[in-house]
């Protein structure tokens, strides 16, 4: 009985490997793929400076270290500038008031 | 390549807008907090170092000379007046008006007389160094003027090449 199954298997087996139909192959196939195998081992290609560029920009501690930057130049030179302001405001205030624009 | 311009020119957009914009409320706020509490003296306060004695003396010379000034100021403003009604009622410069100016000159002099006396006044309160500073800058910003304009009008000036 088992010898009889063993036989069947192994007819059945030879059948469905008949049966399969293996594709043709593309023409140069195997070179395509050669082709693409050293195009992906060889080094990327370089990118322009401007996508370097926005690269950088685009990384988050990039980008807010140089808010951070900005806003810190932006505060100390404005409140520089504004101390500049008030000091010759007060200065012009004492001036009107010890001489009188028609005496200057 | 027009993507990466495209956020190139969005992040320097950004970059100008983060420094201006804390630029101009820092100036703002700066401005604001000298300002609120400033009062005529402030400056000499600032500029001249003076501590709260130094402060008093000058706050005093001060008030005792702002009556003065005003005074001065109120006898100017009538003798212009005068000057000016002299020279409305004739197109030529009478020997009224000659004399309405004349006045008006003496009483200018009269009064730059008493600033400067007081200039000195004040500078004596203060310590030596910065008194002399302040005295060398009150003379520059209230005598320079005329200063300058004598000098833009001096023949070595060109002023009479123009004649």
């Amino acid at each position: 009985m088992k010898g009889n199954m063993n036989f069947n298997d192994t007819k059945l087996s030879a059948l469905l490997r008949e049966s399969r139909v293996s594709p043709s192959l593309l023409p140069r196939f195997q070179q395509n793929v050669w082709r693409r195998i050293e195009n992906a081992e060889a080094p990327a290609k370089s990118k322009s400076w401007i996508d370097s560029l926005v690269a950088l920009i685009l990384r988050p501690k990039f980008a807010f270290a140089t808010v951070a930057v900005l806003m810190l130049a932006g505060i100390l030179i404005g409140t520089h500038e504004g101390s500049q302001i008030a000091r010759q405001d007060a200065q012009t205030r004492y001036l009107a008031a010890v001489a009188p624009s028609s005496l200057r | 390549m027009n993507r990466s311009l495209i956020i190139l020119f969005s992040a320097l957009v950004l970059a100008t807008a983060v420094f201006a914009g804390s630029y101009f409320v820092s100036q703002r706020a700066s401005v604001m907090c000298r300002t609120a509490s400033a009062d005529d003296l402030s400056w000499l306060r600032e500029e001249f170092h003076l501590n709260d004695a130094d402060m008093a003396r000058v706050r005093q010379l001060h008030e005792s000379y702002m009556p003065q000034c005003a005074e001065m100021c109120a006898k100017i403003a009538v003798k212009k007046s005068e000057l000016q009604a002299a020279l409305n009622d004739s197109t030529n410069v009478t020997a009224a008006a000659k004399t309405k100016l004349i006045e008006l000159g003496e009483l200018r002099a009269q009064c730059q007389a008493q600033m400067l006396q007081h200039f000195i006044t004040v500078s004596q309160a203060m310590p030596p160094e910065q008194g002399r500073r302040y005295l060398a800058e009150m003379k520059r910003l209230t005598l320079g003027f005329h200063e300058e304009i004598e000098q833009s009008m001096s023949p070595a000036a060109g002023h009479e090449q123009q004649h």
